[in-house]
Parts: structure tokens; sequence; C-alpha cells
């Protein structure tokens, strides 16, 4: 297999790993966990095209860097909600949080 | 050299592999977290095999210095009242509830896997090493917004963490 393959498989395994853990992990943490790893998957596909095919270089690499600022502030986000959940419900287990109310 | 490099490739895809299954399945998540350390390791170390070092540095730096900070903090301050910091519920895992994880994981996984092994894009030789400073020029010329918007989406964020963790709930 060539490298771009290889590479293209290993991002395949990280968003399969992360799928699973996202749809059977309970707590909230735990997803936000699998949630980082399938970002993982998608900046090593990106890096491994721009590296390996006649993509633009910059673009693939500088992709990246953004997913990668993105995932810094969705995971900020995410703790100041797992928190507020956690208060105001005493639990961050998301089978237990199932009321919808302002 | 060349052996060598498949090597390498083969140490990073262990480490990945280790790493993201113990991200998934350990029922305590401080373990899941040092999982998904390993896990951005062995990323970092893919980067540093397709001559990125850049990309590597920044996976470490941001990945591993910053968000696993902020997960750990989130795992260590939403513990159950009695229960120890970062433990999932003690209750057993149906098992329908695994098969349907693994089926929903494993099968658009597939389905990409398939493409990628049956249509061939033109693939070159590795490029030579991107200079850092080519990469400066272009975050400054062509792709600012880009840049000036992730700064400016941080910053609300951010903004918007701290006005989340002064809620006060109505009447309280």
């Amino acid at each position: 297999m060539s490298p771009l393959v290889l590479f293209h498989l290993a991002a395949l395994l990280l968003l399969a790993l992360g799928l699973y853990g996202l749809t059977s992990r309970r707590s909230l943490v735990g997803m936000l966990i699998s949630v980082e790893l399938m970002l993982n998957g998608a900046g090593l596909a990106l890096v491994a095209s721009a590296r390996l095919t006649p993509a633009s270089d910059e673009l693939g690499q500088l992709g990246t860097l953004l997913v990668m600022g993105l995932a810094a502030a969705e995971a900020t986000l995410v703790l100041a909600m797992v928190l507020v959940t956690a208060k105001r419900w005493g639990t961050s287990d998301s089978d237990r949080l199932s009321m919808l109310k302002g | 050299m060349e052996q060598l490099a498949y090597a390498a490739y083969g140490f990073y895809l262990v480490l990945i592999l280790a790493g993201g299954w113990a991200a998934v399945r350990c029922r305590n998540l401080v373990r899941a977290l040092l999982g998904l350390i390993m896990t951005l390791f062995g990323v970092a170390g893919m980067y540093f095999l397709m001559a990125a070092p850049f990309m590597a540095l920044m996976q470490i730096l941001i990945y591993v210095g910053a968000v696993s900070v902020l997960i750990f903090f989130a795992i260590m301050l939403t513990r159950a009242p009695g229960g120890a910091a970062g433990e999932e519920d003690r209750e057993p895992r149906s098992a329908l509830r695994t098969v349907l994880a693994l089926l929903s994981g494993v099968l658009p996984a597939a389905i990409l896997a398939g493409v990628i092994l049956t249509r061939h894009p033109q693939e070159l030789p590795l490029k030579p090493e991107l200079p850092l400073g080519r990469l400066g020029e272009f975050l400054t010329g062509p792709y600012v917004l880009a840049f000036e918007l992730i700064s400016v989406v941080l910053l609300a964020a951010m903004a918007g963490a701290v006005v989340l963790g002064f809620e006060r709930r109505k009447g309280a």
C-alpha cells in the first residue's frame, strides 16, 4: 500500500474509534474525549493529503492548524457547559439528562 | 531507510490504536484521558514521519499542552457527590448498546475505507519540507481573514465560557 493510503487508514481508524466512543460513552467528558479523537483523525487526513498529493501544501497544513484552534475553542466551551450541567443536575451522565426545560 | 519508515509508522499506529482503545473503553476517565494523550503523541509522530515538524509541534503544544489539561479540569470538577472523581457509572453496559455503538463506528469507516482503497488519487513522493517562513507568509497573506477570524472565535469561546461559569440559577 502507498504511504497516502496508509496515513488515510490511520485517520479512518481514529474516526471509527471516535464514533464508537461517542455513541457508547455515558459521561459528557468521555464524549468530549471521543470528539477530540475524531478531530485528530481529520487533521491527520488533511496533512497527509497536503503532503502526498498535488494539493497545496500550505493550505492543508494551515487548515489543520485552524482545526486545532477550533478544537481548543470547542473544548473550552464544552468544559463550561459540562460544569453548568453538573452544577444544575448533579450529574454529567448523558442518560440521566433527559429533561427539556428552560 | 524505507523499511525504517514503515517500522516507525507501525510503532505510531500501535500507539494510536492502544491509546484510542483506552480512550473509548476505560471506565476511569483519567485513564481514558491518558489514552487520548498517547494517541495525540502517536499522531504527532505521524506528522514528523510525513516531514511536517511544525504540525507535530503544534499538535503537542495545543492538544497535549492545552486541550488535555482542559479535559482534566472537566473530569476533576464534575465528580458525582460521594463518588470518586472521573468514574463512570458502575451499571454494566448492555450488550446491545455496545454492538450498536461498534456498528455506528465501524460502518462509516468501512465505507470510507472502501472508497480509499478503490479510488487512487494522483500520488507524489513526499514533497520537501515546507519552510516555516512560507507558512507564515500564507497565514498573513492569502489567509489573513481566516487567521483573524479564528482569534475572534477563540475570544468568543473564552468569553462564553466565562459567562457560563458565572451563571446563577434563577431564584437560587
